[in-house]
């Protein structure tokens, strides 16, 4: 656990195949790794492993990997990486509605599932601190306090909703944000199901922050799911 | 002799007013509801009593007997032009008339002289058999051009049907049919397994059982002084069900009527059963082609799928065995992921190609700018091919269209990846969106060999590829399963080689009516 410095991750898998080669990837980087074949093993394990980190399959044989999910969040905050069969796009944003921090399509590549690893465990102090006032990512920077986003020292022109968007976004970096979390986020509990709102707004937001605003390096597009922030 | 005449004409008088009354219910025929009957007496009254006054100073030229034939004539044209019953009343009130103004003495219905008396029976009987049979005439004659009407209606509705290829479509004729030609209304066919249950409160269902068991036509009259009718339609192959519709009473109540009905009916069963076997028919041939695709699936699986395969045991083999050099063992096991990733993106297309084929396709359409969906799917290519040169061309202010984006992400990598795979790894993507009158248009172009002329036309069929004996790995399925998606969006693909080498793939999706979206700001 933390106290010795290795970061334990519960890998909630019913495929023997996939869960040991993920296990595998996952100690040869120095992770500590427990293993669950049920949605039940995995509640057991969650509440005496603590793991750092939760890598979960939504087709799990005894229960629908989402409810798993909300259960979970009601105890703790654990970032949740989940992996999807294609098939599943529903579930996928089920999932990330119900709490669970990113996804990764089957088949994947063991260095993508490594930088997610990674990108989540590092997101999780920060998180513990509270925003900071300061957000940084490229030559950008928002004054949370004044309310200020620059370029390089320049500042940018954003209007209220574009300010509010950016800021949510580049506050949770790496995590996938789907279009109803950030409606609820930017507009308010009653604009969830308007996704055109956001879409607009994010194009509006890339024209002024991208160089290239049909190739974005900021914020991303995750098809049918909705955006990801890289700082 | 005075007396004996008067009681006589008494006695005639009564015969024809008994003649009269009886040949009433005769008529078979439906009666319009603005009855010309009443009109038709008025009618022969006042012709009959304006001849005889119009005549009557001439009655000193005029032989009593050219008069009585004026009479008969009166009557004849009144039987053409009103029927019997006014005919008949016309012979009455002209030999009534011809009594009384021609028959001397003059304005009296007295009859002095046998002679006389019997001219006026005899005109009386001639006038009535005459006015009979000419009316039955028109009757026929009406029957028959009523007859031919019906008949042209009937073949128009049969001609309506025939160009009717579901059950819905046969009965919304048949509808538009009994609405027009009986004014019927709550149209309904009760198919036989319906006639069990209830429906609607509307149907009667023992009426419903009753008209199939017994084979017959029911109407029930409701209070407000219209009919449901029950017709069983039953053709050939047996029964096809219960036609039940609402109409004025007037519409079932006679023989005629119901016949009409019942053919339209017999008419409307025909097309039914043929609609049914349509039906059949449409279900076998996507079985049949459900089975040639499993088949294609099977040769796929078994040729483009097992060469791959092979070669990956083949290098996994080599790996074990460790005789392999360290560096030469990294880009065996680089080989075996790419193989192996290759793979999975060929069992990805056949599952989607599958999951499209299986049935309707159903859209999760949205209403999205058009370089987002293009620039994720640009983000998941770069994943993929970090070095390969990709010049992209969106044009400024494209319209947001309405699509399913996860579908399209799906068309644009199929053919992003087919570019890259078969053009020259230094040669750049060309990749372009541009509006184009009521379309948005994406072309993804490339330098390579181009597509074979003789392959161009069916490249888009599944499992075929531009090259068939090609180091390229696929099976023959992103481009149809590009084609299926893009229709389904109501739009199409085209492919075509470019001037100089390399083939271009256009997609044209069209705009619609985007929501306003100035509409949706929100106070901040």
């Amino acid at each position: 656990m933390s106290d010795s410095g290795i970061e334990t991750i519960l890998v909630v898998e019913d495929e023997r195949q996939i869960r040991e080669a993920v296990v595998t990837a996952l100690e040869c980087e120095g992770f500590a790794v427990c293993e669950a074949a049920t949605a039940g093993h995995a509640a057991v394990q969650a509440a005496s492993r603590l793991p750092h980190l939760v890598i979960l399959d939504l087709g799990l044989p005894d229960r629908d990997g989402v409810d798993f999910i909300r259960d979970y969040r009601t105890w703790s905050a654990v970032p949740i990486l989940v992996l999807s069969a294609r098939s599943e796009e529903e579930s996928k944003v089920e999932a990330l509605d119900a709490g669970a921090d990113d996804y990764l399509t089957k088949p994947f590549g063991v260095a993508e599932l490594l930088a997610r690893v990674r990108a989540l465990l590092r997101r999780r102090p920060t998180e513990l601190q509270g925003a900071a006032p300061k957000i940084e990512f490229g030559d950008y920077a928002i004054d949370c306090v004044n309310r200020v986003v620059t370029r390089a020292g320049v500042p940018i022109h954003l209007t209220q909703i574009e300010y509010r968007l950016l800021v949510y976004m580049a506050a949770n970096p790496g995590r996938v944000l789907t279009h109803r979390h950030l409606l609820a986020q930017v507009w308010g509990g009653q604009a969830v199901e308007n996704h055109q709102y956001l879409r607009v707004y994010v194009g509006h937001l890339r024209q002024k922050i991208e160089d290239t605003p049909t190739q974005p390096r900021f914020i991303l597009t995750e098809i049918g799911v909705g955006y990801r922030f890289e700082s | 002799m005075k007396r004996p005449s008067a009681a006589m004409q008494q006695l005639i008088y009564g015969i024809f007013i008994r003649i009269f009354i009886a040949s009433q219910p005769m008529n078979l025929l439906p009666k319009p509801v603005y009855s010309p009957a009443m009109a038709g007496h008025l009618w022969a009254v006042l012709v009959i009593s304006s001849g005889s006054l119009l005549l009557s100073p001439a009655r000193a030229f005029l032989d009593l007997s050219n008069v009585a034939l004026l009479y008969v004539l009166a009557v004849v044209i009144i039987a053409v032009r009103f029927g019997r019953s006014p005919a008949i009343a016309a012979a009455l009130f002209g030999s009534l008339s011809f009594a009384y103004v021609f028959v001397p003495p003059h304005f009296s219905l007295a009859i002095t002289e046998t002679q006389y008396l019997l001219s006026a029976v005899i005109m009386l009987v001639v006038a009535i058999l005459v006015g009979h049979l000419t009316s039955r005439l028109k009757q026929h004659a009406d029957f028959a051009s009523r007859k031919t009407g019906e008949s042209a209606e009937l073949y128009g509705f049969a001609q309506a049907l025939a160009g009717a290829l579901t059950r819905d479509e046969v009965i919304q004729s048949a509808s538009r049919f009994l609405e027009a030609s009986v004014q019927a209304q709550d149209i309904r066919v009760i198919t036989p397994s319906e006639m069990d249950q209830e429906l609607d409160p509307l149907t009667k269902p023992a009426l419903v059982r009753q008209c199939a068991e017994k084979k017959m036509f029911i109407s029930s009259p409701t209070r407000d002084g219209h009919s449901y009718a029950y017709v069983l339609l039953n053709a050939a192959s047996g029964t096809q069900g219960v036609l039940r519709f609402k109409t004025a009473l007037a519409g079932v109540s006679s023989d005629a009527a119901v016949e009409y009905i019942e053919t339209a009916a017999s008419v409307l069963a025909v097309a039914l059963e043929r609609s049914h076997f349509a039906e059949i028919a449409r279900a076998t041939e996507i079985k049949h082609a459900a089975e040639s695709l499993r088949s294609s699936v099977l040769s796929a699986l078994s040729h483009d799928l097992r060469t791959p395969l092979t070669a990956l045991v083949g290098m996994v083999d080599t790996v074990v065995l460790g005789k392999v050099s360290p560096e030469r063992q990294k880009t065996v096991l680089e080989a075996i992921r790419n193989q192996a990733l290759s793979i999975s993106r060929q069992m990805t297309n056949l599952l989607e190609m599958a999951r499209l084929s299986a049935g309707k396709l159903e859209l999760k359409t949205a209403w999205q700018p058009v370089d987002e969906v293009l620039g994720a799917t640009l983000q998941q290519v770069r994943a993929q091919w970090k070095d390969r040169e990709i010049t992209v061309d969106v044009s400024a202010e494209l319209p947001p269209i309405n699509i399913d984006a996860v579908l399209i992400e799906r068309v644009l990598w199929n053919l992003i990846e087919n570019a890259i795979k078969y053009a020259p790894a230094d040669t750049p993507i060309e990749i372009a969106a541009r509006q184009l009158a009521g379309d948005v248009e994406l072309s993804i172009c490339d330098s390579g060999p181009g597509i074979p002329a003789e392959a161009i036309d069916k490249i888009f069929d599944l499992f075929q590829r531009g090259r068939v004996e090609s180091d390229v790995p696929g099976i023959g399925l992103g481009l149809s399963i590009a084609k299926t998606i893009v229709e389904a969006h109501g739009g199409n693909i085209t492919a075509r080689n470019r001037f100089g080498g390399g083939s271009c793939f256009r997609i044209r999706l069209p705009v619609g009516t985007p929501p306003d979206f100035d509409e949706m700001e929100l106070p901040v």
